[in-house]
């Protein structure tokens, strides 16, 4: 899978998680820049894009994960 | 042995002396032989060596086996058996009579004329909190976070690393590993900076913690004669008594380890000034917090259980509602486990427990209806005054919980509530009555002094240690503050019945 239909595929979970049809997410988008990414929203988003993608993150993924770009290399070393 | 003893002071002094003069291949050797020591100080029983043996011991053998059979759903298995053995530990040596009461409550509610008699278990002192660190341990391995140790004295040290059996912080074996079995150079800077954090956690404990106790106290235990303002001030003081004591604990286990070269988590952050019960529990007691959250509130949310709840409350409640049930549901269990961390009582688990997830709740639903009044009656949340009203409530409520933290029993708790009620105003200024408390006027002057110089350290730690501050200034400034120190806890300490030279000194003046 290519990274573009990745981000693709992440914006719509995140705009579902987030109900807001504006977010764009790229590699550098951290939960600074979403208003609702609390460390709560965090897990809600961890498991919708697991069952998105048909993967699962460890733990230490789930809480040391940084920026969106740390998930996308996260989901596609599990996809490849 | 007690942190603020003279006996630990020796200790410590013999165990640092020892541990930079030996050959640095064997220094975490002498560490290891000053755990055990402090582990079983007075309390060598077969009983309590048998203990500590086995949770080692299972968590060594389990933590190699989840290793070897990483990938394999054998590791799961063997998590499990290792997290049961240390667990089982626990709960029989510490919440065995929290069974008890609970079975006498439920025979006495079906009027069984029988009753269980309650066990003294002997167990080794901060097994709360080695047992959760050996847990952690093991599920970091289990989630391939760390590599389990191959020596099992090693392990043994990681397991009971004395500064911090006596009340945490919570460490975590990938923060450990490299600084306890790695050569250290002694280090003079290092010591001064450890020392003066000591004398400062020395300095909240017995000038502050227990001068504040006696007044706690005395009305906690006399409450026929002490109540009305008496039971207010009471329950107003034993946030502070505790967090003195507490965070003073935790300064000098960081200050003796810093020594040492071994660098702890913090614990606190200046709890006192936070807003909110929410942004309180973030400071206070900080690596338990984190310990919970990582093993047990991020993975009970994340469960398929709790997903699907999320999935079907969603679509009862709507997406906003719903998706807030589960979360509820999982802080809920979560605060009930705190609380019976805190001991195997249904006081703890009432005050340091649900009295906190209900606090939290509230705060979270409450809020968007504060902002709305706030709006409509043209408060402004975002100034000072505003931001003190909040701290003083969070204070409040957090006192009010504590009730039952430091009452023996829930009727306890509810006749000191009950006593809060009782009208004598007149004691706040008849000029006697509020020194019949345990504490005399001199004592409320050190306590306000000393409350003071409390709190506007913490506040200059907003911006950056406060230590560092001290040590860039001039020489003699930096000699006069901690000599100050040195003699107030000296002259101002509290140091327990039968050995009062504070009192002697300066009750003379």
């Amino acid at each position: 899978m290519e990274k573009e239909e990745i981000y693709e595929r992440l914006n719509n979970v995140f705009r579902d998680i987030f109900d807001d049809e504006s977010i764009t997410v790229n590699e550098n988008t951290t939960s600074n820049d979403i208003e609702d990414w609390d460390s709560l929203e965090h897990i809600n988003l961890v498991v919708a894009v697991e069952n998105e993608f048909g993967i699962k993150f460890n733990m230490n993924e789930v809480t040391t994960m940084k920026n969106v770009g740390e998930m996308v290399d996260i989901i596609l070393s599990r996809m490849n | 042995m007690v942190l603020t003893s003279l006996i630990f002071a020796f200790f410590c002094i013999i165990t640092v002396f020892v541990y930079f003069i030996v050959p640095k291949k064997i220094q975490w050797l002498v560490l290891l032989v000053a755990s055990l020591i402090f582990l079983f100080y007075n309390n060598l029983t077969i009983s309590t060596v048998i203990q500590a043996i086995s949770i080692l011991v299972s968590s060594y053998i389990f933590g190699r086996l989840i290793d070897k059979y990483h990938d394999n759903k054998k590791s799961k298995i063997f998590l499990l058996s290792g997290i049961t053995v240390i667990l089982g530990f626990l709960i029989y040596l510490k919440y065995t009579n929290l069974f008890l009461i609970t079975f006498n409550h439920i025979l006495n509610v079906l009027n069984v004329n029988y009753q269980f008699s309650y066990v003294y278990r002997n167990s080794l002192i901060g097994i709360s909190y080695y047992s959760l660190i050996m847990i952690s341990y093991l599920i970091d391995i289990y989630r391939g976070t760390c590599k389990p140790q191959k020596n099992i004295l090693k392990l043994a040290l990681f397991m009971s690393y004395f500064p911090i059996l006596n009340s945490g912080p919570f460490v975590r074996y990938n923060n450990m590993e490299e600084q306890l079995y790695k050569k250290n150079k002694f280090d003079y800077d290092r010591m001064c900076s450890g020392l003066v954090r000591v004398l400062w956690g020395v300095f909240k404990i017995l000038v502050i913690s227990q001068r504040l106790g006696m007044f706690v106290d005395t009305v906690y235990g006399d409450l026929n004669n002490f109540n009305g303002y008496y039971t207010i001030i009471a329950i107003l003081f034993f946030p502070l008594q505790l967090y003195t004591n507490f965070s003073g604990s935790i300064d000098i286990i960081m200050g003796v380890s810093e020594i040492i070269g071994i660098e702890l988590p913090e614990n606190f952050n200046i709890p006192f000034f936070s807003k909110t019960i929410t942004e309180f529990w973030r400071n206070w007691h900080i690596t338990l917090g984190a310990w919970l959250k990582d093993y047990i509130f991020y993975p009970l949310l994340k469960s398929d259980f709790m997903q699907n709840l999320n999935k079907k409350c969603k679509k009862m409640f709507g997406k906003k509602t719903g998706k807030k049930i589960p979360l509820y549901l999982s802080m809920l269990i979560m605060w009930i486990l705190i609380g019976i961390w805190h001991g195997g009582a249904y006081t703890f688990i009432i005050g340091t427990g649900l009295l906190q997830f209900i606090y939290i709740f509230l705060e979270d639903t409450l809020e968007p209806v504060a902002d709305k009044v706030n709006k409509k009656l043209g408060i402004n949340s975002e100034v000072f005054s505003y931001k003190l009203y909040q701290v003083i409530r969070t204070y409040i409520l957090f006192s009010f919980s504590m009730i039952f933290f430091r009452a023996i029993s829930i009727g306890n708790a509810l006749q000191i509530i009950k006593n809060i009620f009782v009208y004598n105003p007149w004691i706040l200024v008849d000029n006697t009555s509020l020194y019949k408390a345990g504490l005399d006027l001199q004592d409320f002057r050190v306590l306000i002094l000393s409350l003071f110089v409390l709190f506007t350290v913490e506040r200059l730690s907003k911006t950056g240690s406060v230590r560092k501050k001290l040590f860039k200034q001039n020489v003699i400034f930096r000699w006069v503050i901690i000599y100050l120190l040195i003699f107030s806890i000296v002259i101002f300490g509290c140091y327990g019945v039968g050995y009062d030279p504070a009192a002697f000194i300066y009750r003379q003046f």
